[in-house]
């Protein structure tokens, strides 16, 4: 594998992100700024993208592809959520719409605390951990893997929905939670908490790929390949895939559970649509659209999709469900390996070639 | 690990910056250039898909179809309504999106939009930190009062509590024992809350009432309906049926009831979001009595509905609009009136600045197609509105069991809940 | 013995607060003119004039009754016209008073009937027609309609109706419903024989009654009685635990036919190729629109028929969903042969372009659906136990499906050929079995199987565009539950799951229910992956 410092387009993605990231505080004032709503589309943007990269990492080099990442983004926007009201409540003594609704007069008992941020955060860390540990051993143990796994983890994110729409839950059910006005003691909705909220996503996203492109160009990056491509063999050679398998399936769940820690300050609501079996098909088909394996094909393909989704859920709204289900045909037929295949250009491979070498890509 | 080149690697990225150069992108400076002449833009919040598609969708029509009659008569203030359409896709955040995108890129005067109290409550703090002003064109659970939303419907005080005061009267079926059966969100909850404090003040004990909750989109009444038969036959008092299910599960329950056989002379029900549209596709011989209440409903007398349906009608022909030309919902009337109220306002106040506009509300009136003069004082953004009792007929539609004499002043915050 | 009439009865009997003081004979003639104000009246004034028009039907004389029979029709079905000179009858344009013809002058006001003034309406109209219609059909109808309110019928007028009865058979339910309402008389010989008829009928608003004899006094003194009331109490009971057993029963098989019917089309592909249909839930969609268009089209051409058009539209629903099948794997899947997760995606996109397609094209409203006779309505059984017609076309449906899929992979070639290549794929190609055509016609197979549980499903479920998304996981679970690729397995997956979620409901709510039968699914999983009867072979 390329060694980092010579891998021009991913140290070109950094670079980009960075340096946006900068610039944003640097322009506010002056008449180039960005709009709120650009610096805010921007900061959700980011938090996708990665989410996208903590897919990309069990699936582009595990082989294993979960349809349920929503769960643990989750689980990170939830908690987020939690912290921010239970501050809101204790800064500004509003009081969250769910309470009132339901007509309790408290909090219940598993609110308590969370208007410190660092004991949310441990919750957030403990709880998917917890979920992700649980799963995961049990699935890997029992060999669990391809489309069952994939249907499974649909299964799972589908009933944590349904839990999550029962108001009687207690973190607000179909209404979800909104109305969050603090953060860390800061006013949220200034052009000032936008702008930080987008420059500190665009730096996540920034670390969090430069930590993933370590991962997988060191040794221990060499063995998820390897369990990718053939586990039995690597087994047979005497290396623990369970281990590895769940170190890394965490490792994705914690990422994506960070992507929903950010993503919720900026979007301004949580609700269980977040949990849809839909949307954690979509993180999927960001990846695949981008090009799954690289990480900088999943970036860009969660980048590029949900522009044009923001774009055309305003100027064009009938029109967007056809281009996605059209980009995806396209995508699983002519390019399988995503835009990568677009950007070198390589249509004139006989797509019986292309095929087959998609094909031993995708063992299972 | 492929080697990129970097042509490749450019276009790749050239892809990305592209669709962030899109209209979404273009500078804010820009925008706001336009938007001091030419038309002054309105913006809808309506799903033309997803759950709500097949009620909030309409709305989006009948919006432009009054932008269309005030064009005529010459716009608003010297200049002509644009509308602007988006499609939420009953995704709730995505409500919020589209409202900060029209509110802040396309600087739109004011947003009609909502139907769900949860689509509300989302764009609520959307509006205010905005300062924009959102049009709310349903009945709901009240207990909210924002300078930023116009609640042109009913809060449950002239909307819920006629009907169940109706119900539980000797002219209606005196009734005694409740079954309160509502899809699991802020709506349902709040109406029941505040229903069984009202019966608690009128001494009703808790025996007498039963509250169910199902997921959004449920549609499997089976057993919930056998519940209902049992807690009927119970005894201790005619038993009636609050309904508070929203979308598709209002016709799969009616759906279920008559099936088992009950008939609305056994047991009532009071479908609170239930309208004309929910009853296509029903076979309604066998739903003939149930009752529903809103501030309008299609077979209102008088003049001003039938110019309304005649506009409708054409509207639909005119412009193919996939909807029925012959069925006319409460919240179609209201976002029709909402509209005509903005323009009042507006004009009134010779600006489109929301304080400026807000302050005009004070004595505003309008002629609803309901036959009454719809009014707003100064006091609150509430409208006052007329309220019907509507009672199923066998032509998928309500016949108007009973109507209120004028428009009771609206109560926002209930004493009950 | 008909159990159906006596539920409604007794539910009557029940409804005490609605007891209208039932007049003696009354001896002064009918005021015609006043009733027909009182019918143009206020809500008050129409329950008025329904007394007067119950009374007349039960004591009046031929001559009242045959003028008073049309006015209480009428004002059911608001053919009654209010203006300022009285009332016109609009079925024929006569004056309500005089029956002569008459135009209604001005706007007149068509009267509404209150919920409290419609059942008094109805018996006065079901009174008129058991005394007067010609035709048995329409007097049982009419009695069945009396039984719903027996509170409210007039004393005399059974015992009159009985005595001009003709058809020996209706004379004898005349009868037996005048026996049953004397559960409160005076004799108590007569009440222990209503008793023994109200027991007869195992419901709920039965025990409520019998056991509020026990207050009474006659419990107290009178042993024979006493007896009579514990034991018809015994006896209710009984047979509501049993049809409260029945109804789960029934229930939980009822949603097992939809389960397995949406998920037999999915067991056979993935058995096969190791592919999961996300667009099966649109496929499903599809079979129901596909049974619209063809009872739009049996509307414009064969009205006659349009009754039938749910069984007319099942080779149209199979066949085009077979199609749209077969075209999904010629032009997609075919070339996302090995790559599973893929070919998942791609189903994905499908389903999403279908549901918005079929958005585009009809709308988004729910389709309306003539009911036919066959699959309206419900016939109680025992108990609270209703059996509904829709849910027992499912049903039958399911059985039918189960019935020819087992026998095209039992018995056909194309059974042998997709068996063949469910377990060894390789093999099966080498020994010469064309595998990519046995993969296009078990996915049309398949495909049109979904097709078929759109239709049965029509009646049941509202029809518009997101309809399938309701069944994918469900069908999932069962797919993966039951071991792919055996219909056996989809069958017992699709049973269990059904009952299960269906003693939980009453429990816990229909969430619960559905959250813990999925996490035991999964945890089931967990501990056994190929599901409960899996195909030997190997594991693709």
């Amino acid at each position: 594998m390329t060694p980092v410092s010579r891998d021009r387009p991913f140290l070109a993605l950094v670079a980009i992100l960075v340096i946006v990231a900068v610039a944003m505080p640097l322009l506010a004032g002056t008449p180039f700024a960005l709009s709120r709503y650009l610096a805010n589309a921007i900061g959700q943007l980011a938090s996708f993208a990665v989410l996208a990269l903590a897919l990309d990492l069990i699936w582009g080099y595990l082989g294993i592809l979960s349809l349920g990442h929503g769960l643990f983004f989750a689980m990170g926007g939830y908690v987020m959520a939690m912290y921010l009201l239970k501050h809101s409540f204790v800064v500004t003594g509003t009081v969250p719409d769910f309470l009132q609704f339901m007509g309790w007069k408290d909090f219940p008992f598993y609110w308590a605390g969370f208007d410190f941020f660092p004991y949310a955060l441990a919750v957030a860390v403990a709880v998917t951990l917890l979920v992700s540990g649980v799963f995961g051993y049990v699935s890997f143990r029992s060999r669990v893997g391809g489309v069952y796994f994939a249907i499974i983890t649909q299964a799972l994110v589908y009933v944590a929905m349904l839990l999550m729409f029962r108001n009687d839950t207690g973190f607000g059910g179909n209404n979800g939670m909104t109305g969050f006005s603090v953060l860390f003691g800061w006013p949220m909705g200034t052009s000032g908490m936008i702008t930080a909220l987008s420059v500190v996503s665009l730096l996540v996203l920034a670390s969090v790929l430069l930590g993933c492109r370590l991962l997988v160009g060191s040794r221990f990056g060499a063995l998820m390949l390897a369990t990718r491509d053939d586990e039995t063999r690597l087994r047979t050679l005497g290396y623990e895939t369970l281990r590895l398998k769940l170190i890394v399936w965490c490792l994705s769940a914690l990422i994506a559970m960070v992507a929903g820690m950010l993503y919720v300050p900026q979007v301004g609501i949580i609700n269980p649509r977040l949990l849809s079996p839909e949307l954690s098909l979509e993180i999927a088909v960001w990846v695949a659209i981008g090009g799954r394996g690289h990480l900088v094909g999943a970036v860009i393909g969660a980048l590029l999709v949900n522009a044009v989704k923001f774009w055309l859920s305003f100027a064009a709204p009938e029109v967007w469900p056809f281009i996605l289900s059209g980009l995806i045909v396209l995508v699983v037929l002519v390019f399988p390996n995503g835009l990568i295949d677009l950007a070198k250009l390589k249509l004139v491979r006989p797509m019986g070639a292309r095929r087959m070498a998609a094909e031993l890509e995708e063992a299972r | 690990m492929v080697k990129f080149s970097r042509r490749s690697f450019l276009q790749a990225s050239g892809l990305a910056a592209a669709g962030l150069a899109s209209p979404v992108g273009m500078p804010a400076v820009l925008r706001s250039a336009q938007a001091q002449s030419g038309p002054v833009k309105l913006g809808c919040l309506f799903s033309s898909s997803g759950t709500m598609a097949n009620l909030e969708g309409r709305l989006n029509y009948v919006v432009k179809m009054a932008a269309d009659e005030i064009n005529a008569k010459g716009g608003v203030n010297g200049r002509t309504i644009e509308v602007l359409v988006s499609d939420p896709a009953s995704d709730w955040p995505l409500y919020a999106q589209t409202a900060k995108q029209m509110l802040q890129q396309e600087k739109v005067a004011a947003l009609f939009g909502c139907w769900t109290s949860v689509s509300r409550k989302t764009v609520l703090p959307v509006v205010e930190q905005e300062g924009g002003l959102l049009y709310y064109p349903l009945h709901f659970e009240g207990d909210e009062n924002s300078k930023n939303v116009v609640y042109v419907n009913s809060p449950p005080a002239s909307s819920v509590l006629p009907a169940v005061d109706y119900l539980m009267s000797d002219d209606g079926v005196s009734a005694k024992r409740f079954f309160m059966l509502g899809s699991d969100y802020v709506w349902p909850r709040t109406i029941n809350k505040q229903l069984k404090g009202y019966w608690a003040s009128k001494g009703i004990p808790e025996s007498a009432w039963k509250e169910e909750y199902v997921p959004f989109g449920f549609s499997n009444f089976q057993t919930l309906v056998n519940q209902i038969r049992a807690f009927a036959d119970q005894g201790g008092g005619q038993p009636v049926v609050v309904l508070t299910v929203v979308g598709n599960s209002i016709p799969d329950f009616m759906r279920e009831f008559a099936n088992q056989g009950i008939l609305a002379t056994d047991i009532p029900v009071l479908g609170l979001d239930m309208v004309e549209a929910d009853l296509e596709g029903l076979d309604t011989s066998k739903l003939v009595g149930h009752l529903n209440c809103w501030a309008y409903l299609q077979n209102a007398a008088g003049p001003a509905n039938e110019a309304f349906l005649k506009s409708w009608a054409g509207y639909v022909g005119a412009n193919k609009v996939p909807f029925s030309p012959d069925v006319s919902i409460d919240p179609m009337v209201s976002a029709y009136d909402s509209v005509h109220l903005w323009a009042m306002a507006a004009a009134k106040a010779g600006s489109f600045d929301v304080p400026e506009v807000s302050k005009a509300f004070a004595g505003l009136s309008f002629d609803c197609p309901s036959g009454y003069k719809i009014s707003m004082t100064g006091e609150n953004n509430y409208v006052a509105r007329g309220v019907f009792i509507g009672s199923v007929n066998d032509k998928q539609g309500f016949d108007i069991l009973w109507q209120s004499k004028d428009t009771p002043t609206p109560v926002p915050f209930s004493p009950y809940g | 013995m008909k159990h159906w009439f006596l539920p409604s009865f007794l539910f009557g009997l029940l409804a005490g607060a609605w007891l209208l003081p039932a007049p003696a004979a009354q001896a002064a003639g009918l005021d015609r003119a006043g009733l027909v104000q009182d019918l143009c009246g206020d809500a008050g004034a129409m329950g008025r004039a329904g007394a007067a028009l119950t009374a007349t039907a039960a004591t009046g004389s031929d001559d009242e009754r045959a003028w008073a029979a049309p006015l209480a029709r009428a004002a059911i079905d608001r053919k009654l016209a209010c203006d300022a000179a009285g009332a016109v009858l609009t079925e024929g344009g006569l004056d309500a008073l005089t029956r002569a013809p008459r135009e209604a002058q001005g706007t007149p006001r068509s009267p509404l009937l209150s919920l409290k003034n419609r059942p008094v309406y109805e018996l006065a109209d079901a009174a008129f027609a058991l005394r007067g219609a010609p035709d048995a059909g329409r007097r049982a109808a009419a009695l069945r309609t009396l039984e719903r309110r027996p509170a409210l019928i007039p004393e005399g007028l059974l015992d009159m109706a009985a005595e001009a009865e003709g058809d020996a058979g209706l004379k004898a339910q005349i009868e037996a419903l005048a026996q049953t309402a004397a559960l409160n008389a005076a004799d108590p010989a007569a009440r222990i024989r209503a008793l023994s008829r109200v027991a007869d009928n195992r419901s709920r608003r039965a025990l409520t009654q019998v056991t509020a004899l026990a207050q009474d006094p006659a419990y107290a003194s009178n042993p024979e009685f006493r007896a009579a009331v514990d034991a018809a109490t015994a006896r209710i009971e009984r047979g509501i635990a049993i049809g409260d057993a029945l109804a789960t029963l029934y229930n939980g098989l009822s949603f097992a036919s939809i389960l397995f019917m949406a998920a037999i089309g999915l067991a056979i592909i993935f058995g096969l190729m190791g592919v999961i249909n996300l667009a099966q839930g649109e496929l499903i969609m599809i079979g129901a629109y596909v049974t619209f268009m063809v009872q739009q089209g049996l509307r414009h051409a064969a009205p006659a028929l349009l009754d039938w058009y749910l069984i007319l539209a099942i080779p149209a629903a199979f066949l085009v969903t077979a199609a749209i099948g077969i075209a999904l794997e010629a032009l997609l899947l075919r070339h996302l042969y090995r790559r599973p997760l893929m070919s998942l995606l791609a189903t994905w996109a499908v389903s999403l372009f279908l549901v918005n397609l079929v958005r585009v094209v009809f709308g988004t409203q729910n389709l309306q659906f003539e009911t036919p006779f066959y699959v309206s309505g419900g016939v109680p059984v025992i108990g609270d136990f209703i059996f509904t017609w829709n849910r027992m076309f499912a049903i039958a449906f399911a059985a039918v499906t189960l019935a020819l899929t087992w026998l095209v992979v039992r018995k056909t070639p194309l059974g042998l050929n997709i068996r063949a290549v469910t377990q060894n794929r390789d093999m099966a190609a080498c020994i010469g079995i064309p595998t990519r055509r046995v993969d296009m016609m078990a996915f049309g197979l398949g495909s049109g199987l979904a097709g078929l549980a759109g239709l049965a499903l029509s009646p049941i479920y509202s029809v518009n565009p997101q309809m399938g998304q309701n069944f994918i996981i469900d069908s999932f679970m069962v797919v993966v539950l039951g071991g792919v690729g055996t219909i056996a397995g989809t069958v017992v997956a699709a049973l269990g799951i059904g009952q299960i979620n269906v003693l939980i409901e009453p429990l816990w709510g229909a969430v619960a229910a559905k959250v813990i039968v999925l996490l035991m699914i999964i945890g089931f999983l967990q501990w056994r992956p190929e599901g409960l009867f899996a195909v030997k072979g190997r594991r693709k």
